[in-house]
């Protein structure tokens, strides 16, 4: 055998070596909700620990779930409840949940569509324009156009809260939608971009091009989308932010948790636009 | 035979047939996972109702979405395709020829999602404005951004076929007095339609798998419009949705099944449209040269 064919196989073999070894690393992945906070937490909990890899991907709660459940990831971020079916899917994982900040769901509309003066409906006003019944602006006392509704895929988070209260039901089937898209990033780009458009983002997503909706309650009152009513609770479609992990986590998953639950991890939850719980 | 001439042809052998066997393991990966879906929905996997919470897995809007927007993308791309080839090929002087070749060949390495970038900023609000719609996510955008993809794999591989037809036959054919759009119509052309086949079926199979650049601008809702030539209404395609939701099932599930059997589909026409191809355009004793 040639030398250099007989070099190449050993680098192969000590490359392979190396690849195989499981140097320090959590690998995360799910909602996109809570990305920004574990992506900011990951770089800070990196430059205390040099030597550990911290892996953050996106996909949203279902894939964060389901990521989990395969052992595919250590920790999965997810920004609703785990459903009975999917704790069915993964029998012998053992799901514990620590809940990292809060966040409110709100429904946002094109900039436009706000200015011109739809400020705030109320939950059967919204269903209706997923079902399709409501299908111009100028119903809701807005401008002559068509509602351009921006649904999310089905296992995100966001929409699981949204739809939950909106129409009653978390799955429930938007007949209305005339897109369907997936992460926060992508729906807020939609929504920019059209001036007509109707969606749900996280409290955090919101700007000026995106502007959330108050909530007009069954009693008359108009809740609007603030901090402070998230705080106090008095926002209606607020939720709790997850991180999840397969049973108990040990060394270094563990001292990630306990980093994000420190003061320090909280301020970073609170920078990112939610609320913290501590 | 010396050893290295031996470990040579063992290492060109086996290469052959690992890229044979990848084939079979996939076609096997694929009718395997997606035996659940077929046997558990049989002909409902061909309706157009996709609803996992009810347990609906009707692939029938995506292989719609897929089908229109292949049509769109090659009945756009082919065209302009063929005469760019022309073009790069028999007018264009030698040394510039090889510039606008290895631009082409640039256009054709970048990435996808960055074609899918430029889809959503640009092409997607062109679209809406153009055809003032409510959104430019649509099945022809979608169509468009895939033409514009496939075009530099298809111009630079037809500028290939039509080079290598060799100089005696344009010679002959303009010593017979024939003018220079008649040697390349009556004489190159025919005589290099093999590897026109051919490249032409590479961009099919480029346009029919490609996934994110599709995903990003053509609005993913799985939706055969009301009248099946409105192209301008957003759509899905199937791999639009393997993009979007192979990740958040669980495999083993039949909603996983489902998604298997959309990339079995898949396949499915690549393969039959390649072996349709083959069948009738293909014909190896009309090559007249290497």
């Amino acid at each position: 055998m040639p030398l250099w064919i007989r070099v190449f196989s050993a680098l192969l073999f000590v490359s392979l070596q190396f690849g195989c070894s499981r140097t320090d690393s959590i690998q995360i992945a799910g909602s996109t909700t809570v990305l920004p906070v574990v992506s900011r937490a990951a770089e800070q909990f990196r430059m205390k620990h040099p030597n550990l890899n911290v892996i953050v991907n996106a996909g949203g709660s279902g894939v964060g779930i389901n990521q989990l459940g395969e052992g595919k990831v250590d920790i999965g971020m997810a920004s609703r409840d785990i459903t009975d079916v999917e704790i069915q899917k993964h029998p012998g994982v053992e799901f514990v949940t620590y809940t990292i900040g809060r966040d409110a769901v709100v429904a946002v509309v094109s900039s436009e569509v706000f200015d011109a003066g739809v400020q705030a409906l109320s939950f059967q006003q919204i269903g209706q324009i997923y079902q399709g019944k409501i299908t111009n602006w100028r119903e809701l006392g807005g401008p002559v156009k068509d509602i351009l509704v921006v649904d999310k895929e089905r296992s995100r988070g966001t929409r699981h809260v949204f739809m939950k209260l909106v129409l009653g039901n978390k799955e429930a089937d938007a007949p209305g939608a005339d897109l369907v898209l997936g992460s926060n990033n992508e729906e807020q780009t939609a929504i920019s971009q059209s001036d007509a458009a109707i969606g749900m983002l996280s409290h955090a997503w919101l700007n000026a091009e995106v502007k959330g909706l108050a909530i007009v309650l069954d009693d008359g009152a108009v809740v609007e989308p603030t901090l402070t009513s998230i705080v106090d609770g008095t926002f209606p479609i607020s939720r709790d932010l997850f991180l999840l992990t397969n049973s108990e986590p040990s060394g270094m998953t563990r001292s990630f948790l306990d980093f994000i639950m420190s003061p320090e991890g909280q301020k970073i939850v609170e920078e990112s636009g939610y609320v913290r719980i501590r | 035979m010396s050893a290295s001439a031996r470990i040579g042809k063992g290492y060109v052998v086996a290469s052959t047939f690992i890229s044979a066997a990848v084939i079979v393991v996939i076609t096997g990966f694929l009718v395997i996972n997606s035996w659940d879906a077929i046997r558990q929905s049989g002909l409902e996997l061909f309706t157009s109702e996709w609803n996992p919470p009810k347990q609906k897995f009707g692939i029938l809007a995506m292989v719609y979405g897929s089908v229109v927007v292949t049509v769109i993308s090659l009945a756009l791309a082919l065209p302009l395709g063929l005469a760019t080839a022309i073009f790069t090929s028999e007018m264009l002087p030698a040394r510039f020829r090889l510039y606008v070749k290895s631009l082409l060949e640039l256009l054709a390495g970048i990435p996808s999602i960055i074609y899918g970038l430029i889809g959503i900023v640009f092409l997607s609000t062109w679209v809406e404005h153009a055809f003032d719609l409510q959104s430019g996510r649509t099945v022809l955008t979608g169509g468009l951004l895939l033409a514009v993809m496939v075009l530099p794999t298809i111009i630079t591989l037809w500028d290939d076929a039509l080079h290598n037809v060799p100089r005696k036959y344009r010679e002959t054919a303009r010593g017979l007095g024939l003018y220079n759009f008649e040697v390349i119509r009556d004489a190159v052309l025919p005589l290099a339609r093999t590897d026109v086949i051919g490249a032409a079926l590479l961009g099919l199979g480029r346009v029919l798998g490609e996934t994110m650049a599709v995903m990003l601008v053509i609005g993913s809702i799985d939706k055969i419009p009301g009248s099946v030539f409105n192209v301008l209404v957003p759509g899905q395609t199937m791999t639009s949705k393997l993009g979007r939701e192979i990740a958040e099932t669980a495999v083993g599930s039949l909603h996983f099944s489902a998604m298997i059997f959309m990339g079995l589909i898949l396949l499915l026409f690549v393969l039959s449209l390649t072996i349709v191809a083959l069948t009738y355009f293909y014909n190896p004793e009309q090559r007249l040269y290497e």
